[in-house]
């Protein structure tokens, strides 16, 4: 009982049609924007703020209690905006935005790395098939066995200390992230390559890599949008669990995780749980807004990414 | 004609949907007796499946439906739906067309045709699987005590659609809508299939509505025949009256998209150029005038004013919604 | 069922394979450490001499692949370190032996295992009720207020990073109610009150936030699946809304979420780690944390190959499982 489609519109077009129309996809896409606008902009705001994450400021601490923030909502001030960190004095605003742009930088590294790799893998193995796709089937289930965050911990007392330990993170997070998106590519990518159209430019002769770039790839694209963007909340989730868990950005890089570890102290002696509250909220916004754009890319083109098991 | 089991009046069904109410069945009367079969036609989306399910009372919830079904005089419309599910599966039940989708994959044919057995009578489970087992036999399942406790998938499609026939079968329903049931299925195959729902129908005396595309089936087995044209009746009438005297230029048309081998061929099959409308999006005139060759021969009545059922000579209550006044030449 | 059987023992085959060419990859990268964890058995003043002899005590003066072969024969036969009368056994199934905490890994693994397991399965077991219940009620009511509030909790739930959720519950629950105690595990078997009043919260703060992807699971292959055929068919059969919810849509939900579920609880692992952080419990987490930081290498190669076990048993049992759920599903 559908009426037709006036026009001919691309799916693309369509689905970007379908995300304006979506309200919380619409809210996901301008919580989005917001934060890395500001992560952007974060050197610039730090600046704009008159303070910067690093200088102590010892005078604005309570030695009576444990050295908390004097003044209120962890001495939120007109010069520093969320106050500052408890022990240190350093501005927590500044801390705040420029361990965003941390953690939405390597989130955004990541997913794109992955992205490349998986969806390139996944394709050529629904097409070429044979060996290769055995190969890399196998190797899949191998990283799938992998328990994932027990290894990333683990391998930071592995890598030397020279190794920067962002590109550690976004290289181990790669690693093994790359896996479930070349699983979830492959298996849409293999209902494609019976398709007539793709059999049609084999039987023309078109060169593999043709094919895949100009008959597959094109008609994955949704799919592989849909499993980006759903991606990197994860990602950010992850990479402020190892921080957290003290394997992630080392001191003095700001970091959102880093600093809800060190608050626990703080919040279980209700010293200064302020110190929690704006690194917490940055990051749950982080998710939250990742989240929401994922949803709604997913419903707009309407990808079902069933566990193929 | 026997007094009818089932009588459908001006039945509308519309549908609420984003793109705002959608009328998908708008006004239809249809009545079949007992032992009898009435054959309901039209292309995909002029109404058929969703007048069927609006009589079973299965539609989603955004579907609005007036007008009367009468079960053996009963008032259908607007009975709780505890009280329908009384009748659903006992007194009417439904064969879908495709057994696949139909069935449920993770449960035995067996266990679906006793539940719908047990649904209805409070039996224990033993007593409705034996008289599963026997429905299935009436049906012509081989070795169906055995078959009873295979799944969907491990059946062939014409088996599977024997298995929906018996679970509608299962409580001896006074009526039994057939949804276009053995269109998945190929020719040798529908001709078994059919001769078990005509064998069952002399057996039981059930009343058949059977929703089809294919002509030569309805020629074969119905008593009356309705031919549906964007949610209206364009014509209605014994099967004899449809193909001897076809008075809409639809059922014309639908009879010439048919291959015959009673009549020596033509050079080819016509078809009717065009698609149907979507319900709903021809507000005035005829419905079918965009596609019809006699509009010229009418002049603007087909496109200001909207053609009602009127008599036309026949053996019964021969009707046809259409503004030419005789029965129309085959223009080609 | 001998295509079952096969199948199994296929895939326990598959399994040991997996297992063996994991433990190789994590034994070459955990033993290309650049730091000699003989360095810190040595004691100050370290000479060369005593290293050496440490670093032939506990058998690192080896090369990493016949380290690795004594791995594996410890496993099957057992171990000794040293010889005379400083002798260290280590009993088969030996994996490996702690150094800095003087004792087997396996006794090390099986002391910390219960309070992660604890914590993995009450949560999982409230996760998977809370979850599906939700996620049904939130199908059955799309659009609707209740469906609105599930799926908004989910969102929630799914951005809220586990270890921030659960500070807030301490401090809430912990601090400011003074409801619970804040942290510590109390062994099952000393008081099972106790026991449980120390997990009520981790179980929670993880059941909340597991559960929110459970909603979201369910309730979109609860609607998935309430728009198939074989759900219109039980309605035309005459079965109860919950009929047609519970046996026929959830049975064919049930499939997906299974399997997640399974996957999830071998993975509860790496979730178990920051839990335990957040509520200062002695698990494995905190062992493995500990380990890494004492490069106890031969801790954190065991901690990691027994979590990397649970996960391919969690995949093997999933694979059974969901073959035994879905008919359709061969092992040929």
């Amino acid at each position: 009982m559908s009426s037709s489609v006036a026009g001919v519109v691309s799916p693309t077009r369509q689905a970007l049609r379908r995300v304006r129309r979506d309200r919380s996809a619409r809210f996901g896409l301008v919580l989005v924007v917001v934060l890395i606008v500001v992560a952007a902009a974060s050197p610039l705001l730090v600046k704009l703020s008159g303070q910067d994450a690093f200088t102590y400021h010892i005078d604005l601490l309570d030695p009576v209690r444990g050295n908390a923030p004097r003044g209120s909502f962890g001495g939120v001030s007109a010069e520093h905006w969320f106050g500052v960190e408890p022990l240190t004095g350093r501005d927590l605003f500044s801390i705040v935005v420029l361990g965003l742009r941390t953690s939405l930088v390597i989130a955004i590294v990541v997913t794109l790395v992955t992205t490349v790799i998986g969806t390139l893998l996944g394709i050529t193995a629904a097409y070429v098939g044979g060996w290769f796709d055995a190969v890399l089937s196998r190797f899949l289930d191998f990283l799938f066995g992998f328990p994932q965050l027990v290894f990333m911990i683990a391998l930071g007392i592995i890598v030397p200390t020279s190794v920067p330990r962002p590109l550690l993170l976004i290289g181990v997070l790669s690693f093994f992230g790359w896996a479930g998106l070349a699983r979830l590519i492959r298996a849409q990518a293999r209902s494609l390559v019976t398709r007539e159209f793709v059999e049609a430019a084999r039987s023309v002769g078109s060169s593999g890599w043709w094919v895949i770039t100009r008959e597959l790839l094109p008609n994955l694209l949704g799919p592989v949008l849909v499993i980006a963007t759903l991606a990197i909340p994860g990602y950010i989730g992850a990479e402020a669990a190892l921080s957290f868990l003290g394997v992630g950005v080392p001191p003095p890089t700001p970091s959102l995780g880093r600093s809800i570890s060190d608050s626990i102290v703080w919040v279980y002696t209700g010293t200064d749980p302020w110190f929690m509250v704006f690194p917490g909220i940055a990051l749950f916004t982080a998710v939250l807004g990742f989240t929401l754009l994922g949803d709604g890319v997913r419903d707009a083109f309407d990808v079902r990414l069933r566990r193929t098991h | 004609m026997a007094d009818p089991i089932l009588e459908v009046h001006d039945l509308r069904v519309t549908f609420d949907t984003e793109g705002g109410l959608v009328p998908a069945v708008d006004g239809i009367d249809f009545a079949v007796a007992p032992g009898k079969t009435l054959a309901i036609v039209g292309e995909s989306g002029s109404g058929k499946s969703v007048s069927s399910a609006a009589v079973m009372g299965i539609l989603p919830s955004n579907a609005e439906v007036k007008g009367e079904v009468l079960l053996d005089g009963r008032e259908l419309v607007g009975l709780p739906d505890d009280e329908l599910r009384k009748i659903r599966g006992n007194d009417i039940a439904l064969v879908f067309q495709d057994a696949l989708s139909a069935l449920n994959p993770y449960y035995t044919v067996g266990w679906q045709v006793a539940e719908a057995y047990r649904l209805h009578h409070a039996v224990s489970k033993k007593a409705a699987f034996k008289r599963a087992v026997e429905l299935l036999d009436k049906v012509g399942i081989p070795d169906a005590a055995r078959r009873a406790k295979s799944y969907p998938h491990e059946f062939s499609g014409g088996m599977r659609q024997r298995v929906v026939i018996a679970m509608a079968l299962v409580n001896n329903p006074r009526v039994l809508i057939a949804d276009e049931p053995t269109t998945a299925l190929d020719v040798t195959v529908q001709a078994q299939i059919m001769q078990l729902l005509a064998d069952v129908q002399e057996e039981f005396g059930t009343a058949l509505v059977l929703i089809s595309h294919d002509l030569g089936v309805v020629a074969e087995v119905a008593d009356d025949v309705l031919v549906m044209y964007a949610g209206r009746a364009a014509e209605r009438g014994t099967v004899r009256d449809l193909f001897y005297r076809a008075a809409h230029p639809y059922s014309l048309g639908l009879l010439g998209a048919m291959p015959r081998i009673d009549v020596p061929p033509k050079p080819r099959l016509t078809t009717i150029p065009g698609s149907p409308p979507s319900p709903g999006s021809i507000k005035t005139g005829c419905p079918f005038q965009p596609r019809c060759a006699y509009t010229e021969r009418v002049g603007e009545r087909c496109i200001t004013e909207r053609p009602e059922l009127t008599p036309r000579p026949g053996e019964g209550d021969h009707e046809a919604a259409c503004h030419l006044g005789r029965r129309p030449e085959v223009v080609s | 069922m001998p295509g079952l059987v096969w199948f199994v023992i296929r895939r326990l085959f598959s399994a040991l394979l997996v297992m063996l060419a994991l433990s190789l990859a994590v034994y070459l990268v955990f033993y290309a450490i650049p730091t000699d964890p003989a360095l810190l058995a040595c004691g100050k003043p370290c000479t060369p001499d005593r290293l050496e002899q440490a670093r032939h005590f506990m058998q690192l003066d080896q090369s990493t692949m016949q380290q690795y072969l004594n791995f594996l024969k410890g496993i099957v036969a057992g171990r000794s370190y040293g010889e005379g009368a400083a002798v260290l056994h280590c009993d088969a199934p030996c994996f490996g032996y702690s150094f800095p905490l003087a004792r087997p890994v396996s006794t090390l693994i099986a002391d910390r295992f219960p309070v992660t397991a604890s914590i993995a399965l009450g949560a999982a077991v409230l996760w998977l009720v809370i979850g599906v219940s939700l996620g049904v009620l939130a199908a059955l009511n799309r659009g609707r207020l209740l469906d609105r509030l599930a799926v908004g909790f989910a969102l929630i739930g799914v951005s809220t990073p586990s270890f921030l959720f659960g500070l807030l519950a301490i401090l809430v629950f912990g601090f400011w109610l003074n409801m619970v105690p804040v942290n510590g595990y109390v062994p099952l078997t000393e008081s099972p009150v106790d026991w449980a009043w120390h997990l009520v919260t981790p179980w929670l703060v993880l059941a909340v936030l597991q559960a929110s992807s459970y909603i979201r699971l369910t309730r979109a292959q609860m609607l998935e699946e309430l728009n198939l055929d074989h759900i219109t068919t039980a309605r035309a059969k005459g079965a109860g809304e919950r009929r047609v919810v519970v046996t026929h849509g959830l049975r064919g939900a049930l499939v997906p979420i299974i399997t997640l579920f399974g996957l999830d609880l071998g993975g509860l692992l790496g979730g178990a780690i920051l839990t335990e952080k957040v509520f200062s419990m002695q698990g494995l987490g905190d062992l493995l944390i500990d380990s890494v930081g004492n490069l106890d290498v031969a801790v954190v190669v065991g901690v990691t190959l027994f979590a990397a076990f649970l996960v391919i048993l969690a995949n093997l049992v999933v694979d059974i499982v969901h073959g035994a759920l879905d008919p359709r599903v061969s092992h040929g």
